[in-house]
C-alpha cells in the first residue's frame, strides 16, 4: 500500500517525461520559446491552448496528491514511521512559518502557503528531470498572483468597505493614485518576479551551453570524425549552473512567493479595525437579542 | 506556430492555474494538514491522559507511603509496649514460680527429714533387738546355761540406755 502510493506519486513525473519524448519535437541549437502547445480548445477570448506548462502543472498536482496520501495514509500515535515524521515536520514547519509571519489569526492559511510552496518549488524543480517548468510560463504564475491579490483585497474588505477605500488616502489623500497603482502592481510584480527568475535561468542555461558548444567546436574542431563534433566543454559547467538556477533559484523563488503572499495578506489586513467592528457588531446583536426578549416578555 | 511565445497572456490559462492552486490548497488541507493535526491532537490527548494517570498514581503512592510511615511510628511504640508488658508478666511469673518451688523444696526437705527421723528410730529399735538377741545367745553360751530371757532383756536395755545417755 505504502509502496503503491509512492509509485503512484512518481508515475505522473514519468508520464511527463514520456509525453515530452512522444509529442514535443527536440529543439536544436539555440531556441528560446514558450511552452509547446499540444492542442487548442476553442473558447472565446483567444481559445485555450493546452500547453506543456498546463500539463506539467497538473502532473505536479497529481504527484503531490499521491505524495500526501503516501505520507499520511497510516498515521499512528506511537512508534511513528519516518513518513509520519516527515508529514508532521512539514505541517509543523509551515504552521510555524505562518504563525511567525502572519499571526495566530491567519493560521488557517497554512495549507494555502504549503500549496504555494509545494506547487512552485516542484514546478521549478521539474527542470531537473528535463521537463518544461510551468513556473516559467507567465500565465501560471499570474494565476497564483491573482489569487494572492484576491486574498489581499478580501482581507482588506473584512473591516468594511469604508476602511478599504480610506486606506488609499493614506498618509495624504492626494497620494491616492499612487496607492492604487501600487495595489495593482503587487500581483503583477509578484508574477513577473517569479516567472522572470525561472525563465531567465533557462535562458542563461541555453546561452551558456550554446557558447560552450561554439567554444569547443573552435578548440576541438580539428579532431577527426565524431570527436570534432562532440561539445567537450559542455560537460560539467552547465551542471554547476543548473544547481544554482534550477535547485537554488527554484526553491528560493517559491519561498519568496509564499513569503510575499503572507506579508501582503497580513499587512493589508486592518486588524484593529476588524476586531473593533466585530465587537461592535456583537454588542449590537446582543442589544437586539435583549430587545427581542423584552418584547417577547411584554407579549 | 507550435510553441507559445515567451510572453503570451491567456486569460483561460490564468484561470486554470488559479483553480489549480485552489485545488492543491484544498487537497493539502484535507489530505495532509487535517490528518496530521488530528493525529497530533490525539497523541497530545493520550500524553496528557498518561500524565494525569501518572500524577494520580503518584498521589496514591504518596498517601500510602505517609500512612505506612504513620503506622510504622505507632508500630515502634506498640512493640515497646508489648515488650514491656511481656517483661513485667514474665517477672511476676518467675517470682511466683520461685516462691512455689521454694515452698515445694521446703516441704520435700521436711518430709525427708521426718522420714529419716523415723528410719533412724526404726533402725535403733531393730539394732537394739538384734544386740539383745545376740548377747543373750552369747552369754548363754558363755555361762553354759539358759538364762532368763526376761531378765536378760531388761539388763541389756538398761545397758544400752546407759550407753545412749553417755553418748
Amino acid at each position: 500500500m505504502t509502496l503503491l502510493l509512492l509509485i503512484l506519486a512518481i508515475i505522473p513525473l514519468i508520464a511527463g517525461v514520456v509525453i515530452k519524448i512522444m509529442f514535443v519535437p527536440a529543439s536544436s541549437g539555440i531556441d528560446i520559446t514558450g511552452a509547446h502547445i499540444f492542442f487548442t480548445i476553442d473558447l472565446p477570448m483567444g481559445g485555450l491552448p493546452i500547453t506543456e506548462a498546463q500539463v506539467n502543472s497538473w502532473l505536479v498536482i497529481l504527484s503531490l496528491f499521491f505524495f500526501c496520501l503516501f505520507l499520511t495514509h497510516d498515521l499512528k500515535t506511537t512508534d511513528m514511521s519516518i513518513r509520519q515524521l516527515i508529514a508532521e515536520w512539514i505541517v509543523e514547519k509551515v504552521e510555524g512559518l505562518v504563525r511567525s509571519n502572519m499571526g495566530e489569526f491567519f493560521i488557517c492559511f497554512a495549507p494555502f502557503i504549503a500549496a504555494i510552496l509545494g506547487l512552485s518549488a516542484c514546478s521549478s524543480l521539474l527542470t531537473l528531470i528535463g521537463l518544461f517548468p510551468p513556473t516559467s510560463d507567465i500565465n501560471i504564475v499570474a494565476g497564483w498572483a491573482i489569487m494572492t491579490f484576491i486574498l489581499i483585497t478580501y482581507y482588506k474588505f473584512k473591516a468594511g468597505p469604508w476602511i478599504y477605500i480610506r486606506s488609499f488616502g493614506e498618509p495624504v489623500p492626494f497620494l491616492a493614485p499612487l496607492n492604487i497603482i501600487s495595489e495593482v502592481a503587487t500581483p503583477i510584480s509578484m508574477a513577473f518576479r517569479h516567472y522572470g527568475n525561472v525563465l531567465s535561468g533557462s535562458i542563461i542555461s541555453v546561452l551558456v551551453s550554446a557558447l560552450l558548444t561554439t567554444l569547443s567546436q573552435l578548440i576541438f574542431g580539428k579532431l577527426p570524425g565524431f570527436l570534432g563534433e562532440f561539445p567537450f566543454l559542455r560537460i560539467g559547467l552547465p551542471a554547476i549552473l543548473s544547481i544554482y538556477f534550477d535547485l537554488f533559484s527554484g526553491c528560493l523563488q517559491a519561498f519568496i512567493f509564499a513569503m510575499l503572499t503572507m506579508l501582503y495578506v497580513s499587512g493589508g489586513f486592518p486588524e484593529d479595525e476588524y476586531f473593533k467592528r466585530k465587537r461592535m457588531k456583537e454588542a449590537k446583536r446582543k442589544q437586539q437579542n435583549v430587545q427581542l426578549e423584552n418584547t417577547n416578555g411584554g407579549i | 506556430m507550435n510553441n507559445l511565445d515567451i510572453i503570451s497572456i491567456n486569460i483561460w490559462q490564468i484561470i486554470i492555474s488559479l483553480a489549480n492552486l485552489v485545488i492543491l490548497f484544498l487537497m493539502f488541507k484535507k489530505f495532509l494538514f487535517a490528518p496530521v493535526k488530528k493525529i497530533v491532537a490525539k497523541r497530545q490527548a493520550e500524553v496528557s491522559a498518561l500524565y494525569d494517570e501518572a500524577a494520580k498514581t503518584n498521589d496514591e503512592a504518596n498517601s500510602l507511603k505517609s500512612s505506612w510511615e504513620d503506622r510504622m511510628k505507632t508500630a515502634d511504640e506498640d512493640a515497646d509496649k508489648i515488650i514491656k508488658e511481656a517483661v513485667e508478666k514474665a517477672d511476676r511469673r518467675s517470682e511466683v514460680m520461685l516462691y512455689e518451688s521454694r515452698e515445694k523444696a521446703e516441704t520435700i526437705i521436711r518430709k525427708a527429714k521426718a522420714e529419716a527421723e523415723r528410719d533412724k528410730a526404726d533402725a535403733q529399735e531393730y539394732i537394739k533387738k538384734e544386740i539383745i538377741d545376740v548377747s543373750a545367745a552369747m552369754s548363754s553360751q558363755v555361762l553354759g546355761r539358759e538364762i532368763n530371757m526376761e531378765d536378760h532383756r531388761n539388763l541389756i536395755d538398761s545397758f544400752i540406755d546407759n550407753l545412749e545417755d553417755n553418748a
